[in-house]
């Protein structure tokens, strides 16, 4: 943040000042492929941050992170981002079951944590996790399930939560994306490595790393956990070999009698990532990071707001767009029917929340241990469901400690 | 030898990439990262996008330094650089001036002369300043806005096109929407180099020119397409950023060299300049070949610094 800018500037509704005189958090990025960039690029545009340590094993992404961030150190061996008294904060992005060691060190040497979500890829490693974040006392654990603290999607579950939608009946995701998931390198060592998203040992296949964060919004929004999960999987695509499904279909269940579907492929980008949730008094649906629309039954009861809402068209249907602090955007003279200009990226509002809790916490993270296995375990079920192509019971024991 | 082709729909245009090799699951596996990497910078350079690095830049480089990411910034640089080698021909403030001539969303019109004023007033990259111990860009003044559509394109090429040499991708050819080329090594018994056609600004039919490319970038900027007619005189969309007005006679520019970013950004200026300055410019890149080309009175004449032009009767 520049001092005084704010007096000028275009009010950011959601933009908590970092407090005058405390230092910045020094932080460091274990794992710098896509995700690790990703979250570099993002934590430099959030206020309290200081990216000072990045750590991968592979050399050319140690290249990026020099041309990238030319201030921070770099390191092949996560001990030395560890062993540094000066970084307060570790972000992990390594490919999902190397998390729980990064994570458990991490803890253990005193280190806020932020590890991406999927939280792990077994619930064997998701509770050594949790448990090890639960002991942790006066330390922050982050998962990185981002849809969590996005204010647009809080907003949204306050809405649903209200009754708004009616009587949920049933609910569908997808995620549809055109590509192969392979990964390549002149190295072959660094081949297999690179492509553990493709490796039934470990991969929890699209479900767990394409799917996750919008299974995890729907148990969220519906407030109750599965109880189970029948999957399906196919290669359809991509012959290459592969044992892991490009095609996937996961029915939900859950103990209201609600079944939800999502469906993912690496054969189609039609009409990419969404979630739409089918109530008697509306059909609510969530897509391009967080947007949300509100499609009305015509026997439902009008809303008081709904004059003033923007109307968008979707082929033959019309959404009423739900946005996010239209009531502020109106006290700040903005137009309550546009969309919010100073809108940041959903993992900006969860890297905030992270740094936020430096500054005045340490309080629970909306997405904490126990979200972050909840959300393994689902997957977990859900990637096995779909591997042998049957219907697998959730045990609720998978979602506590005790 | 197997070949692959992957395309891309980015940056208001069509990247397409065909590479060459043994494995056609090792290629499409690079040709992912490498388009997946311009889809990145698509949502870095957006003009449109309000979460984009240029956005924000947009909304707060005029209340102060705004911080930006290290390649973000080395863009501007270059963006900066380039305006200064063609004497400030290339100019990304050039957006109030677009808007101004009634291009962004319109077919144009002559401007009033107060309308023309208060853009050329928020226009040039001397209102712009670039702090590299702080890797941050400031405004001088409310309204500029920088908008990156002129070195953008060849910038995310030139980065994809890095990553697919990482990968060991040695021959293939990366375009957007034609104009931004990157080449890498040679296509197969084709050892001159990946042959492009330059097409014929008075006949779209036509090539005017075959270049090959080995290892080096192209871009073309030229005027056709949209015009507009005022005085009985028909006028381009290609605005010159230190006069304001459009620019006459204008027809096209080619340029190759080792950087698509400087092709870019270089087949842009130098299509604003007057002959006797292109030619100056383009001079003083050693490392690079060009063809330009302008009408007076209706005749059409080529300058070429290393690019042949097909004469009339070839094929």
């Amino acid at each position: 943040m520049i001092s005084g800018a704010g007096l000028v500037r275009a009010a950011n509704i959601t933009q908590r000042p970092w407090p005058q005189g405390r230092d910045d958090v020094a932080c460091g990025i274990i794992g710098y492929g896509p995700q690790g960039r990703e979250l570099a690029s993002t934590l430099a545009r959030v206020p309290g941050a200081s990216l000072t340590a990045i750590c991968d094993t592979y050399d050319p992404m140690l290249l990026r992170a020099r041309r990238d961030v030319p201030e921070a150190s770099r390191h092949t061996d996560y001990r030395e981002v560890l062993d540094n008294p000066d970084i307060q904060a570790v972000l992990i992005a390594t490919p999902t079951h190397l998390h729980k060691d990064i994570a458990i060190d991490a803890l253990q040497a005193g280190k806020n944590v932020y590890c991406e979500a999927p939280m792990a890829s077994s619930i064997e490693d998701a509770k050594a996790m949790a448990r090890a974040a639960r002991d942790a006392s006066g330390q922050i654990f982050q998962v990185g399930q981002i849809y969590r603290s996005n204010p647009q999607h809080r907003s949204v579950y306050q809405f649903m939560r209200s009754g708004a939608i009616g009587k949920p009946a049933m609910g569908r995701g997808q995620w549809h994306s055109k590509e192969s998931w392979r990964r390549t390198s002149p190295n072959a060592d660094r081949v297999r490595a690179l492509n553990w998203r493709l490796d039934p040992e470990v991969s929890l296949g699209l479900i767990g790393e394409a799917c996750l964060l919008q299974m995890d919004v729907a148990y969220w929004v519906l407030d109750e956990l599965p109880t189970a999960v029948h999957g399906f999987g196919q290669v359809m695509a991509w012959p290459d070999g592969r044992e892991v499904p490009d095609t996937i279909q996961a029915i939900v269940e859950f103990p209201s009698g609600l079944h939800m579907m999502f469906d993912a492929t690496l054969a189609s980008s039609y009409d990419e990532a969404y979630e739409v949730y089918f109530g008697t008094d509306s059909t609510i649906i969530f897509r391009d990071r967080g947007k949300a629309w509100m499609f009305k039954e015509v026997d439902a009861p009008m809303l008081g707001w709904e004059v003033y809402a923007r109307r968008d068209k979707f082929y033959k249907e019309t959404g009423i767009a739900l946005l996010a602090n239209a009531t502020q955007l109106d006290a700040q003279n903005q137009d309550p029917t546009e969309d919010d200009p100073n809108v940041e990226t959903p993992l900006w509002y969860a890297l905030q929340e992270f740094m936020d809790n430096h500054a005045f916490g340490p309080y629970p993270p909306a997405a904490d241990w126990a979200r972050g296995l909840e959300a393994t375990s689902i997957a977990v079920a859900a990637n096995k469901a779909i591997s042998q192509r049957t219907r697998i019971d959730v045990d609720p024991a998978w979602y506590s400690l005790d | 030898m197997q070949s692959v082709r992957l395309a891309l729909q980015a940056m208001a245009t069509r990247f397409e990439l065909l590479m060459y090799g043994d494995d056609p699951v090792t290629l499409r596996a690079a040709g992912e990262e490498a388009l997946n990497e311009i889809r990145l910078l698509e949502k870095q350079l957006s003009f449109y996008d309000p979460s984009s690095e240029i956005s924000r830049i947009n909304r707060e480089a005029a209340h102060g330094p705004v911080q930006v990411p290290t390649r973000v910034f080395e863009l501007l640089q270059t963006a900066q650089a380039c305006s200064e080698s063609t004497h400030g021909a290339f100019d990304i403030t050039i957006g109030p001036l677009m808007r101004c001539w009634g291009f962004v969303r319109g077919q144009g019109a002559w401007p009033s002369e107060d309308d023309l004023v208060a853009a050329r007033n928020l226009t040039g990259m001397s209102l712009v300043v670039l702090d590299e111990s702080q890797r941050s860009a400031e405004f001088k003044r409310p309204g500029v806005a920088i908008d990156l559509g002129a070195i953008g394109k060849g910038f995310a090429i030139e980065e994809a096109a890095a990553i697919l040499r990482q990968c060991g991708i040695t021959s293939a050819l990366l375009h957007g929407g034609t104009s931004s080329i990157a080449a890498i090594g040679t296509p197969p018994d084709e050892p001159d180099g990946w042959p492009v056609g330059i097409a014929d600004p008075q006949d779209h039919a036509k090539t005017v020119s075959t270049v090959r490319l080995r290892d080096e970038s192209f871009s073309v900027s030229a005027t056709w397409g949209k015009a507009f007619r005022h005085d009985d005189s028909l006028w381009g969309h290609v605005i010159d950023p230190r006069t304001g007005l459009p620019v006459k006679g204008a027809a096209l520019a080619a340029v190759a060299g080792p950087s698509a970013t400087w092709c870019d950004a270089l087949s842009t200026g130098v299509l604003i300049l007057d002959p006797p300055s292109a030619r100056i410019v383009l001079d003083r890149c050693s490392d690079m070949r060009s063809l330009t080309g302008y009408v007076t009175e209706g005749k059409l004449t080529y300058y070429s610094q290393g690019i042949d032009i097909i004469r009339h009767g070839q094929t």
